[in-house]
């Protein structure tokens, strides 16, 4: 009788482990933390392999549908103190600020602009939102390997409620510990952004990447953010992400 | 065809000098015609294509008049579900430091979207720093130019460029050079992109954008997101293509562009004069060989086409010619045109290529020939009727008969009466004109008449002063009224237009002069540029009590004013303190009283317009205005019509307090300060000028700076209008080189008598030119009496279709008296080549003539 259970609980547990929803939700369940903080550089490497860097701080509230985040930029000296806070909503797509202390003053987001570059890397706005799994159609199309190891492969479709600049996206996922291994982004047929996650470590139980190389196919240039001091869980306070903060911070 | 070779040719040939003056005529008609009208095309072009070359992909622009709005308005627009991309714009001209670059149109918009609506084909695109939005939006001093204006000044990437901003000079960093194509090059190239929310603070917008740049998705259409866009926002805020621009800049130059045409057109109808004058001598020249050609066989229709294709020769080689000279004129014309237009509408035009259009040209040209045609035409006629027995009669064709002038002094009166007639309906447009051309139209009948009617008057008073010459002179106008009438009708119409223009600049000026004596009247202005019709930079009211902090200074008047679209024209709406204005301005009232006017208007509850406005848009007192704002359409009664000089197409007063609340919007373009009796002007001007220091970039004028500089824009206004009178007056002249030298060649045998019977050479000479002077003197007459009449009608006509303005009928005088030695040394400069050519001709050719 047990036998049989084992056998029985073994093939759901394949079932559930092969249904496409179920894998992203597990994927961004083990990753979910009530906060986040890190250092990160951002280096975008032109067509003719000019590297320009950039350094922020970024921190997050909250935990998937409803995080709040803000990212802050530290280096090069132009562009220090330009922040960018972001407010995830359950129900819609997150609201943006950009903060900009040379002139005192946030601007607004607008949702037709999210899918333009984020300030001159080849991450998009809407790259840097939470992706509400409620919002796509998932499909398993099968099982590839990304750097020598076992992934599935998701097809995710935005549904029709979601506002998205592209038309379908293919996200591979380690089969061992659910870390994201990388995303290619698609504009009708036409493979427009790929973001490769590497260097995956185990931070206080997280997987997680501490290298993402997004390359715009369409540039033909990329973007490397090295996440550096990751640190989940620390204490932070919900009035600090908030345009009065941003103000107040400046 | 076979005539004109074997007879038109020849004759040409032997009479050359008269020919080119009389092509002249066309020539310079067709050449002013063809280049005022280029360079109106081409500025309209330039502001076109500089909409379009800004515009991008934009299909549709949210905007409420000058004054621009609240950045909320942004994010209604942006949540309308048929709004596919909507951008908020600033735009204003800003003048450069650079040396030799003057002013340049400076675009802030929002990097982190406008990229979906404009492509700014960076020079370099590749390159990070030039390309990268963070570093241009977080410094606010970012500006990105055009490979142009780049190469032109030698900058590059980093480079610091001077600009005058609201906060003063202050230096702005290259970080991008767009290539040079689409909107890189608008406005000549001089175009630089900045920051919207940096424009915001150095342009003294505020929390304001001017308009929105959107573009519908892509399921939508135009017609649907318009009316998607229009159902969000109300009915205050205009949502158009961004070609409806175009119509509205159209608008405001629609009086300059009639007043150039109709300055055209009298330089033809001149020329037409000219031609007509030509070939009445010439058929009169050539009737011996019609008649003989007549007795030959030929028809009268073939000799009425045989001078008909002369007439069509001659002015399709004018109208080339003149063609040729406009398109050389009108590049010189376009740069000063849109110059003035810079000053005076504020818009800032960057004309840099003169736009030939073919069919315009081809106008010229037909416009030309059908003026030689038609001027032709009845000579021509007359040149078909010759009885070949009467052709060999000498000097016979040359007097007018008294049955002919008995038939148009009838014509004349009835012409005249009838346009008196018109003058009492008047009030239809139809009418109106009717009876202006018919009142010219007499003029033109009485002229041969009157002529005749003149040269006998002079002749006693030629011959007192010289009885040999004078008699002589004086016979010769009296024996060929034919000859001299066309010259003197062309002459007179000159003067009539003279006449006219003058008295109208002069009760313009004598109007202006009340107005700036009423209403200009603070001791100085403190604005944010030294033009005061620019309005696109502001300051804040802050302003206004660091001003009247300053010792000396009585009182402070914040004055704000832009343009906004009423009943689809663009009017002049003008915020004052309206208590504080009521103390110090007297305004002439032309319906209600000051006292009420002001009294009403201080406490929000109506508003005062321009007589122009009132006359534009045939609106009385107590008539609501409905004036769009950011807060809706502010609707207030007219509570009293004032005289204003302020804007062309009419000026609306408004109270500070209710701009303030209905456009929420406390800036001003201009502060009005009055001095403390008492206190030296200058020692006051100077303390202001060292508060407002460090703080923003404000200009101090003085009220004679500020009159000065209206005087001058008046002046540069009117001057082009004066050089088309200059060309008609020319054509004219020439009218007399040509009479003269027909008169010449007709008594060659009767001057070359009286050279062998003892005529003294400088008894030749001076008759030649008392006749010269004779000729303008009759000229001048009969072009100051229709003179007279065209300033009545031209008046009317301002009043009626040019902008509204009703003036005073001023008589301008001293106007005629310069007229008069002008047209004087003229007719004798004219004298001069035609005496000289007879004395210096052998006698014996002169005795065998005829």
């Amino acid at each position: 009788m047990s036998k049989c259970w084992a056998i029985a609980f073994a093939v759901v547990w394949i079932f559930r482990q092969q249904d496409p929803r179920q894998i992203v939700e597990e994927a961004q369940k083990r990753t979910t933390s009530q906060s986040q903080r890190y250092e990160g550089t951002l280096q975008v490497v032109d067509a003719k392999n000019k590297i320009t860097e950039k350094r922020w701080q970024y921190e997050r509230l909250g935990s998937y549908g409803s995080s709040k985040s803000v990212l802050r930029f530290t280096a090069p000296a132009e562009v220090k103190g330009v922040a960018l806070l972001v407010i995830n909503h359950t129900d819609r797509a997150s609201d943006q600020w950009m903060w900009t202390p040379a002139i005192n003053r946030e601007r607004r987001i607008a949702l037709q602009d999210r899918s333009t570059r984020f300030f001159g890397t080849d991450f998009s706005f809407e790259d840097l939102e939470e992706r509400d799994t409620d919002q796509f159609e998932y499909k398993l199309i099968g099982e590839e390997p990304v750097d020598g190891s076992a992934c599935w492969k998701v097809q995710s479709t935005p549904r029709q409620s979601k506002v998205s600049q592209y038309t379908h996206s293919y996200v591979w996922i380690h089969k061992n510990n659910f870390a994201l291994a990388q995303i290619e982004n698609y504009s009708k047929d036409q493979l427009v952004r790929r973001a490769h996650y590497t260097d995956i470590r185990n931070d206080q139980g997280i997987w997680t990447a501490h290298k993402i190389d997004m390359h715009d196919l369409k540039r033909n240039s990329h973007t490397i953010l090295t996440i550096e001091k990751l640190q989940y869980n620390v204490p932070m306070k919900d009035d600090a992400f908030s345009l009065q903060a941003l103000r107040r911070e400046s | 065809m076979m005539l004109l070779r074997l007879l038109s040719w020849p004759y040409l040939r032997r009479h050359l000098l008269r020919w080119i003056l009389t092509l002249a005529g066309i020539v310079l008609g067709v050449a002013v015609f063809v280049a005022m009208h280029t360079a109106n095309r081409s500025i309209f072009h330039a502001f076109d294509t500089t909409v379009d070359q800004i515009a991008g992909s934009t299909q549709l622009q949210v905007s409420a008049g000058e004054f621009g709005f609240d950045e909320s308005i942004l994010e209604r627009v942006q949540a309308v579900p048929e709004v596919g991309v909507a951008v908020p714009v600033i735009e204003a001209t800003v003048e450069t430091k650079i040396l030799g670059q003057g002013s340049m149109l400076v675009l802030g918009i929002d990097m982190t979207g406008d990229r979906s609506l404009r492509d700014y084909e960076l020079k370099d695109a590749d390159d990070a720093i030039i390309d990268d939005p963070l570093v241009f939006l977080a410094q606010p001093d970012s500006l990105m130019v055009t490979k142009e204006f780049a190469e032109r000044n030698k900058l590059e990437v980093n480079s610091k460029i001077p600009l005058l901003t609201i906060n003063g000079e202050k230096e702005f960093t290259v970080r991008g050079v767009m290539s040079s194509a689409g909107m890189a090059q608008a406005f000549g190239g001089n175009l630089a992109v900045m920051d919207i929310y940096a424009a915001q603070q150095e342009l003294g917008r505020g929390r304001r954008f001017d308009r929105i740049d959107i573009r519908s998705k892509d399921d939508v259409t135009l017609e649907q997101c318009q009316a998607a866009i229009k159902a969000a926002l109300g009915p205050t805020f205009e949502v158009e293509a961004p070609s409806a621009r175009g119509r509205h800049f159209e608008g405001l130059l629609r009086s300059y562009s009639a007043a150039m045409s109709i300055s055209s057109l009298f330089a033809l109808i001149v020329g037409m004069f000219i031609i007509y004058n030509s070939f009445a001598i010439a058929v009169t020249h050539r009737r011996a060989e019609i008649g003989i050609l007549r007795a030959l066989g030929a028809t009268r229709s073939q000799i009425q086409r045989l001078f008909i294709l002369e007439s069509v020769t001659a002015g399709l080689v004018g109208s080339a010619i003149g063609a040729g000279v406009g398109i050389l004129m009108a590049s010189a014309i376009t740069s000063y045109m849109s110059t003035i237009l810079e000053q005076t509408t504020g818009f800032a035009q960057r004309v840099n290529e003169v736009v030939f259009d073919p069919k315009l040209i081809a106008a010229g040209i037909a416009i030309g020939i059908a003026t030689s045609v038609f001027a032709a035409w009845i000579p021509a006629r007359s040149a078909s009727r010759v009885d070949p027995v009467q052709a060999l009669q000498k000097g016979k064709y040359q007097v007018l008969s008294a049955g002919e002038n008995r038939r148009r002094r009838w014509m004349a009166l009835i012409v005249c009466l009838v346009s008196i007639g018109c003058l009492f309906l008047s009030y239809s447009k139809l009418f109106f004109y009717a009876g202006y051309v018919l009142m010219i139209a007499a003029g033109l009948l009485l002229a041969p008449a009157l002529t005749l009617l003149l040269s006998k008057i002079l002749r006693p008073i030629l011959k007192r002063l010289l009885p040999a010459e004078g008699t002589l002179a004086a016979d010769s106008l009296v024996q060929a009224p034919r000859r001299t009438s066309a010259t003197v009708s062309a002459l007179m119409l000159s003067l009539a237009m003279v006449v006219g223009f003058g008295g109208f600049a002069h009760s313009f000026y004598t109007a202006l002069d009340e107005w700036m004596d009423n209403a200009l009247n603070p001791d100085f202005f403190v604005s944010a540029s030294a033009n005061l019709v620019a309005r696109t930079i502001t300051f804040p009211a802050e302003m206004s009590p660091v001003i009247q902090n300053v010792p000396g200074v009585d009182q402070v008047q914040l004055v704000r004013n832009a343009r906004v679209s009423f009943r689809n024209v663009p009017v002049m709406v003008i915020a004052v303190e309206t208590e504080k204005l009521a103390k110090t301005v007297h305004r002439t009232p032309v319906a209600g009283t000051s006292a009420e006017m002001n009294r009403l208007t201080g406490a929000g509850q109506g508003l005062v317009v321009s007589d122009t406005f009132a006359e534009i848009h045939k609106m009385r007192m107590g008539d609501t205005v409905e004036l769009p704002s950011p807060s809706g359409l502010l609707r207030l009664p007219i509570v009293g019509i004032v005289r204003d000089f302020s804007d062309m197409q009419g000026s609306v007063f408004i109270d500070r307090s209710v701009y303030t609340k209905w456009w929420k919007d406390d800036t001003a373009n201009v502060a009005r300060v009055y001095v403390k009796n008492g206190e030296d002007v200058g020692t006051v001007r100077q303390r202001v000028i060292d508060a407002l220091a460090g703080r923003h970039r404000l200009l101090v004028l003085t009220n004679r700076e500020v009159r000065e500089w209206i005087i001058k824009l008046l002046d540069q206004w009117f001057a082009l209008t004066y050089d088309q009178i200059a060309v008609a007056i020319l054509v004219a002249v020439l009218g007399i080189v040509n009479t003269l030298t027909v008169s010449i060649t007709d008594r060659r045998r009767e001057l070359g008598v009286m050279q062998a019977v003892g005529g003294l050479r400088n008894q030749i000479r001076r008759t030649i030119w008392i006749e010269a002077v004779s000729i303008g003197v009759i000229g001048l007459v009969l072009g100051t009496g229709l003179g007279a009449i065209n300033l009545y009608y031209s008046l009317g006509m301002v009043k009626r279709d040019l902008g509204g303005l009703d003036l005073a009928y001023i008589f301008p005088v001293a106007f005629v008296f310069v007229m008069v030695p002008t047209i004087l040394a003229a007719a004798f400069v004219a004298a001069i080549g035609p005496a000289e050519s007879v004395i210096r001709r052998s006698l014996v050719e002169a005795l065998e003539y005829e």
